[in-house]
């Protein structure tokens, strides 16, 4: 770190500090933000010891259920030696100086949490022991060499003696940052690699915790959404007579594709709503249907002249050669986010200044809607984050702070809190994209594939997020038409095909698309273990023993197989009418291995217990990743078993729980995890634990009834 | 107006008979721990308990709790230590937490009926309480804590 960077930024942090009293902070940076500007000498991320000893640390990734606070508070206090559990995590905030981030960073997305910070977090950790230890040393008359950092103290053994970190703060901050600070040796981290409570968990038992939804402002008024049910449509006429007399209406203020009505409490606002006389522009999309939208994926599976976006060995070696050929075609249906706490934010807005309050895990994205639709400036934007009740993808785009501002506006700058119901939310997107799949692979003479060629058929979702493909296909190795939003789990599926080729038929479709937990890979894994399946059924191999065929040297894949095979009692006959499926899926930097568990009978599908084993590396706190498997098996299990949204006449058909069910508890199974540690990197756990759920289940039913289930969700296939 | 008890408090309130008891106690009662999930009591998240009986107060009217004794997830206790959110604690249940107060209010109501249930007593009881996160593996599992007390 250049000690010249620190000092204007600590200057920043002082600067506003000086009512507080001195603290020690410390940037923090990752490594792909070296070269990119210094934003005007903006800090990143920090952590701050103040001269009350408190520890504080802002890093640029919301708390969504994921527990990555927990995680990056257990990383610093072990590496710093603060006192725990009294370490504050501050929620990320744009663009108030202090906490700008260089553009394009602030997402918390891709299960980056702690793989992405555990390197920078520790390093800012020991630099701020070290200069509290040095400090100190000199108070002490000691060598610092001799000096402990242990629950906010520094600790002078042979003396007894010990300064609380907060009284060292004034003489640290006039030391040099240490460049090249030493870590903690191993024996010596004690809070990280084991369970330690979750920070949230008292605030989340007790109703206390603060999510965008709870957040009051002095007279704060509620808007409700009345919005175009075909997404391309626009308004076309208003007529606010028809709700002005209608109790609690202060105003209706037109959004993009529709109004919010603004009144005193929520409950008005949406009756109001409800009633209000508006007319929406025809469009091309008007008669839209699910079954119109399978046509056209259809025909981008036949499609001619689709570029190869992937290639490994010899195209032609992907052509049958007289051997064995194994075919099929898989979908996947639109889904919805379904986040417990529906879409909303709070905020006050004039020409001169806007604040938000709102669960976001996309300050860029918001801020670049606010930038774009009303050219607010990011020094005149305020961004406060709160606790999310759910992300899973969703939370990533802002049309939800345009239209709090919006209505904000329209009162002159009162807080307004826009709340989506239940149905907006299920019926206006954003949506997992809709996918279809085709793979052939031809085996040699042992029953192994020699070559294979995917193709899929659907939307670019990457775009959603400005991904551009030709260039994503540069960056990547790929070839072309290279959408990691569509093809991860593919292009870097950890099989070793020899001749591979993997191809993308764009379809384009005219509804809203985002982000859902694991993305491509959510898809992606159910058409290629489920295929992996089909292969070996088709050579009569046992589906673990042709896994591991096709990645003999791929140790991490290996592991999670060969411990989820233990766990799951492979080898051994299961019972009667069981059947078991096994799946096993890369992503994020982690590798999870699934077997399933399941029985059909007139009721329909039964899953009775999954098994689940991951190698993330190593695990800061092993009972989240626990949660984060649980919690993945249930979410994917409940998707993969009868969620989807169709479309008829360009509208969603579900609205809310009762035809878009999650699972309820009595339909949970059983969850056993195990974690691998075989000295892997860091890899993320909030995803990897979806992707092999639906088709370790689609294999389960397989062996349970040797009927193939190539269609998500599987109720709407099985013959009870 | 309408009169009722809120965690012990007596409360006046003036709002129309037929607003949800939900949209009463979050805004105007400012008590922001009892949630809005779905509004047509498909999730729970909402879950209050009305004389000692969980209700969702996104359907129930505010004309019915007059004269009535509302608890909401703020009054079940003062600090955290009723035997349910105790377990909650120790099992470490919630994830992004949202719908917990529910799921957190629900369980008591059972456990106050029904000091030992079975796990189908529990999936029964807890069935109008869905978690998008997925936690139910362990809420079970705190039930079952918080009844061996």
């Amino acid at each position: 770190m250049k000690p010249q960077h620190f000092t204007l930024t600590r200057r920043s942090f002082l600067a506003g500090a000086i009512a507080a009293g001195a603290a020690l902070v410390i940037p923090l940076r990752l490594p792909a933000w070296a070269g990119q500007s210094e934003t005007a000498g903006f800090s990143q991320a920090f952590i701050r010891i103040d001269t009350s000893g408190q520890v504080t640390f802002l890093l640029p990734t919301c708390e969504m259920g994921q527990g990555t606070h927990t995680g990056q508070a257990q990383v610093l206090a072990e590496e710093l030696g603060a006192d725990w559990p009294s370490i504050i995590v501050d929620m990320p905030k744009q663009p108030a100086p202090d906490y700008r981030l260089p553009s394009g960073q602030m997402l918390s997305v891709g299960s980056y949490g702690i793989r992405a910070w555990y390197d920078p977090l520790r390093r800012a950790a020991a630099q701020a022991r070290e200069m509290l230890t040095q400090a100190a040393g000199m108070r002490l008359g000691v060598e610092p060499a001799t000096l402990q950092a242990e629950n906010g103290f520094i600790l002078h053994a042979a003396s007894e003696r010990s300064l609380p970190f907060g009284e060292l703060v004034e003489d640290a901050i006039t030391l040099p940052v240490p460049e090249e600070p030493t870590l903690r040796p191993d024996d010596q981290r004690t809070l990280t690699g084991r369970v330690v409570p979750r920070l949230d968990t008292p605030a989340k038992v007790t109703g206390k915790a603060v999510y965008a939804m709870d957040v009051e402002r002095e007279g704060t008024l509620y808007g409700a959404a009345r919005l175009a049910p075909v997404f391309s449509a626009e308004v076309e006429a208003i007529d606010e007579s028809s709700v002005s007399a209608m109790p609690g209406v202060v105003a209706v203020v037109r959004v993009p594709r529709g109004a919010v009505v603004v009144a005193d409490s929520w409950w008005q606002a949406k009756q109001a709503a409800d009633a209000l006389d508006i007319a929406f522009t025809q469009t091309s999309a008007d008669d839209l249907s699910t079954d119109a939208i399978d046509t056209m994926l259809r025909e981008g599976l036949d499609r001619a002249d689709v570029p190869v976006s992937t290639l490994r060995g010899d195209a032609e070696a992907t052509l049958p050669t007289g051997g064995q050929v194994v075919e099929a075609e898989y979908s996947v249906p639109l889904l919805a986010h379904v986040c417990m706490e529906p879409i909303n934010c709070t905020a006050e807005s004039t020409e001169e200044r806007t604040a938000l309050w709102i669960g976001t895990q996309g300050h860029d994205m918001v801020r670049r809607t606010l930038e774009n639709a009303l050219q607010v400036p990011a020094e005149r934007l305020f961004i406060n984050t709160t606790y999310l009740g759910g992300g899973f993808g969703r939370k990533t785009h802002g049309e939800i702070a345009l239209q709090a501002a919006l209505a904000s506006r329209a009162v002159g700058g009162r807080p307004v809190k826009v709340l989506w119901a239940r149905e907006d939310d299920v019926q206006q997107g954003r949506y997992r994209q809709t996918m279809m799949c085709r793979v052939r692979a031809a085996l040699d003479d042992t029953g192994n594939i020699i070559g294979m060629r995917i193709r899929v058929a659907g939307p670019q979702m990457g775009r959603e997020y400005g991904m551009d493909p030709e260039q994503m296909a540069q960056a990547t190795g790929n070839l072309a038409n290279f959408d990691p939003f569509s093809l991860g789990g593919l292009s870097d599926m950890s099989y070793v095909i020899p001749n591979l080729v993997i191809e993308h038929a764009v379809v384009d479709l005219p509804v809203p698309l985002c982000a859902w937990r694991s993305i491509a890979y959510s898809f992606n894994g159910f058409f290629l273990e489920s295929f992996m399946d089909e292969c070996a059924a088709a050579t009569g191999r046992d589906p673990l023993e042709f896994r591991r065929s096709h990645c003999t040297e791929q140790a991490r894949m290996l592991a999670v197989l060969d411990r989820v095979a233990e766990m799951s009692r492979w080898s051994e006959l299961a019972s009667e009418g069981m059947g078991r499926g096994l799946a096993v899926v890369e992503s994020y930097g982690s590798c999870v291995a699934q077997v399933v568990e399941a029985r059909v009978d007139d009721a329909g599908i039964h899953v009775e217990r999954v098994h689940a084993a991951i190698d993330c590396g190593r695990a800061i706190n092993p009972g989240q990743v626990e949660a984060q498997m649980q919690g993945s098996v249930i979410d994917a299990l409940g998707a993969a078993l009868r969620q989807k949204v169709t479309l008829r006449d360009g509208h969603a058909e579900q609205s809310n729980f009762h035809d878009y069910p999650l699972l309820r508890i009595g339909e949970a199974p059983s969850v056993a995890v195990s974690l691998v540690e075989i000295g892997s990197p860091l890899g993320g756990v909030g995803e990897p634990g979806v992707p092999p759920l639906a088709p370790a289940l689609a294999n389960a039913l397989f062996a349970a009834t040797q009927q193939r289930i190539r269609h998500l969700p599987l109720t709407d296939h099985v013959q009870g | 107006m309408t009169a009722f008890t809120i965690n012990g408090r007596a409360v006046e309130v003036a709002a129309a008979p037929a607003t949800p008891l939900l949209w009463v106690v979050r805004e105007q009662l400012k008590l922001t721990g009892t949630k809005f999930g779905c509004g047509v009591a498909q999730c729970g998240a909402c879950t209050v308990h009305v004389d000692g009986e969980p209700m969702r107060a996104c359907v129930f009217p505010l004309s019915g709790a007059e004269g009535r004794d509302v608890t909401t997830i703020e009054g079940l206790s003062e600090d955290g230590s009723h035997p349910v959110q105790r377990a909650w604690t120790e099992m470490d249940v919630p994830q992004c937490g949202y719908c917990q107060s529910g799921q957190v209010m629900s369980a008591a109501a059972l456990l106050a009926q029904n000091p030992s249930p079975s796990d189908a007593e529990i999936d029964e009881a807890m069935r109008g309480n869905l978690c998008r996160c997925g936690t139910y593996v362990r809420i079970r599992a705190a039930i079952h804590r918080a009844a061996e007390g």
